[in-house]
């Protein structure tokens, strides 16, 4: 789950990260009543990124340019996220930026520490940046190290350390994915500030942060609604832009399937992941997500049964077929109690493919003969 | 094979929530050497047959265990992962899908350190076929023989492991890594022992996209592997930034593509599939290829 950066902040703050001061608007009219001075800077609250180069930060002279700027900005959309609110802050004068963050590294197996003398920068493409694995347990000298090695001194070494530190801290606690400053700044008069931040939250520690209870819906922007409702209610779905609705057991089998639609010259509409051990309510919902999807013109399902019973699967594809018998079904169906399913499909007209490539080639097929028309 | 055999001993931790229960059933049926189940509180059970024991340590000092497979909830898996690796096993085997992964990082750093095989999270487990089943693999599926399989997905190893034992090309033994982007045990330990395994002649490395462990894999294949390799990269046609199911399967900032994987692969002497069909085809020519030397 992604935060807004005024959220971000909120738990930076939280942590004892210094912050510039802020305002959180929602209305251009609130900027009277803000309580420090003019040049102001006005960011829109997206999920998105890139919302610098799409227009999202402005700077305001004077009261009259700050309303009409952020009259502007809250109806602006970036990357397909609408602005949720401001952020607002005066103008900093800025001697110096960093980047810092805390993620995870899948190579090293372990969180670690990414850093940069340069800051308000994009990291993946910068060349001067320090990683640091950080051993478990974390020691403020793992944040000293990584100081030291963006060639810091003196104080600002030990502040930037501070900062390092309190931002694990924050990682750690909260789950996180990934906490990052960007810039973190260092004022013309030494104090170093958290200019701009990202939070991810891990999505499997949801159910165990007391803080984040509740916020998953708010934050699932970047999804279309049957992709938030999929997720909801812990399914996995992608949207794509073909005609074929893939539904599957399991990650590798779904994208294997994917592929193969996709090299047997078909198009895939949906990637629905219904997991193992799916009961009759779930596959029945998956179906009809993917069936509402106005695109799909046949779906291909396909189970391979290691926990997933295929008389549940099965006694799904019953009731989905009695409500909507005009839907063009291809199913692939191999496992645990595989006679009784077959039984019961049989009595409903529906033929299983036992083998994967046939399933996939009879899709693709059916998807290209004209709607209304026999297969 | 590797890692596992039909004298391994194995624990159940979990074994008496509905998951467990339900597997530990199985994987008695299939002919596992399962010698105990852990629940806390619920030590003097019997589970399926087995005894109950309240901790790993007890459970290990009763029953000689080596082996512990675990089926706990996510929030309970670092605790029951560590219990069981300072119990001094040698193979845990961690089932569980949901770990908050700096959990984990964890315990991965727990078993580095004491020297312990970790196998998962987020995994079916491992299978010797004919011999041991630790885990939620269908056991049906595979048959015995010189296939070495190493996978970051269950499903899609299943429909693999199915059309090559169709085939007659049985398996020496399957290994499900699991697909989270933090794990214990990785491609190069398992390629080495796969290498080393005289039972083993050909090794099929089932990737997906999303990090560089194939780019890895790739770079020790041309180093160390001296028998054929065939890979397959699941996802070659997934849209980036999306995470296709697993925690780990995601292309981001342009990296963790199925291309580069399947480049890095290629180039390192591995036979690259695009189907499951093709994974066969092309064990099939490496057997053959064996066969003539």
């Amino acid at each position: 789950m992604n935060l807004y950066e005024y959220e971000a902040k909120s738990i930076f703050a939280q942590f004892g990260i210094t912050l510039p001061p802020g305002a959180r608007i929602t209305k251009p009219e609130e900027l009277r009543k803000i309580h420090f001075g003019f040049p102001l800077t006005l960011k829109c609250q997206v999920l998105s990124g890139g919302r610098g180069k799409a227009g999202g930060i402005k700077f305001a002279k004077d009261l009259k340019e700050g309303e009409e700027l952020a009259k502007n900005l809250l109806e602006l959309t970036i990357g397909g996220s609408k602005t949720e609110s401001l952020l607002v802050e005066p103008k900093v004068s800025i001697a110096r930026e960093l980047y810092l963050a805390v993620t995870l590294d899948r190579t090293h197996g372990c969180p670690i520490f990414i850093g940069s003398a340069e800051g308000g920068i994009e990291i993946e493409s910068s060349e001067n940046v320090v990683t640091l694995p950080i051993p478990y347990p974390f020691h403020p000298y793992v944040a000293r190290d990584l100081a030291k090695k963006l060639g810091l001194k003196g104080s600002l070494l030990l502040k930037v350390a501070d900062v390092a530190t309190k931002l694990y801290r924050a990682f750690e606690a909260l789950d996180l994915d990934l906490a990052e400053i960007n810039p973190l700044v260092v004022t013309t008069g030494e104090d170093v500030l958290a200019l701009d931040g990202k939070i991810t939250v891990n999505d499997d520690a949801l159910g165990r942060q007391e803080l984040f209870k509740g916020w998953q819906s708010k934050h699932l922007v970047d999804l279309s609604d049957r992709e938030c409702r999929s997720t909801m209610m812990g399914l996995n779905l992608v949207e794509l832009d073909g005609d074929i609705g893939i539904l599957c057991n399991g990650a590798g089998l779904t994208m294997a399937t994917m592929d193969m639609v996709k090299k047997f010259g078909g198009q895939p509409a949906t990637f629905l992941d219904v997991g193992g051990g799916s009961d009759q309510e779930k596959t029945l919902f998956a179906l009809e997500i993917v069936n509402e999807n106005p695109n799909v013109k046949v779906i291909l399902l396909n189970i391979l049964g290691g926990i997933t019973a295929c008389d549940d699967v099965a006694g799904a594809l019953v009731n989905f077929m009695k409500k909507n018998p005009e839907t063009k079904l291809v199913v692939r169906l191999r496992g645990n109690n595989q006679d009784v399913a077959e039984k019961m499909l049989a009595q409903s007209g529906l033929k299983l493919i036992p083998d994967l490539q046939s399933a996939v080639k009879e899709a693709v097929q059916q998807s290209k003969t004209p709607v209304g028309a026999k297969a | 094979m590797i890692l596992v055999n039909k004298d391994t001993k194995i624990l159940v931790q979990g074994a008496t929530g509905k998951m467990g229960a339900s597997h530990t059933k199985r994987m008695l049926a299939y002919g596992s050497k399962l010698v105990a189940g852990v629940t806390p509180g619920k030590g003097g059970d019997t589970v399926h047959g087995l005894p109950v024991f309240d901790t790993v340590n007890e459970a290990v000092e009763k029953t000689g265990a080596t082996c512990s497979v675990i089926f706990v909830p996510p929030y309970l898996a670092l605790d029951a992962g560590c219990e069981a690796i300072d119990a001094g096993l040698d193979l845990v085997v961690l089932i569980t899908e949901g770990i908050p992964p700096q959990d984990t990082a964890k315990l991965v750093a727990q078993a580095k350190a004491k020297g312990v095989k970790l196998v998962g999270p987020n995994c079916p487990g491992v299978i010797t076929p004919s011999e041991t089943l630790i885990g939620i693999l269908p056991g049906v599926i595979f048959k015995s023989g010189p296939v070495g399989m190493i996978s970051r997905s269950g499903t899609l190893t299943y429909e693999i492991a199915l059309v090559l034992s169709d085939a007659g090309h049985g398996q020496s033994t399957c290994v499900g890594v699991g697909g989270d982007p933090i794990k214990g045990m990785g491609y190069p330990e398992l390629l080495r022992a796969f290498n080393d395994d005289p039972a083993t002649e050909v090794i099929v490395l089932i990737g997906e996209i999303g990090g560089t462990a194939e780019e890895e894999a790739a770079a020790f294949i041309k180093e160390h592997v001296k028998k054929p390799v065939v890979a397959y990269i699941a996802g070659q046609t997934a849209p980036p930034g999306k995470r296709m199911g697993h925690a780990g399967a995601i292309i981001s900032g342009g990296k963790g593509t199925a291309e580069t994987k399947m480049k890095a692969l290629t180039d390192a002497g591995a036979s690259v599939a695009t189907t499951p069909n093709e994974v066969v085809e092309m064990v099939s020519k490496a057997r053959a290829q064996l066969a003539r030397k």
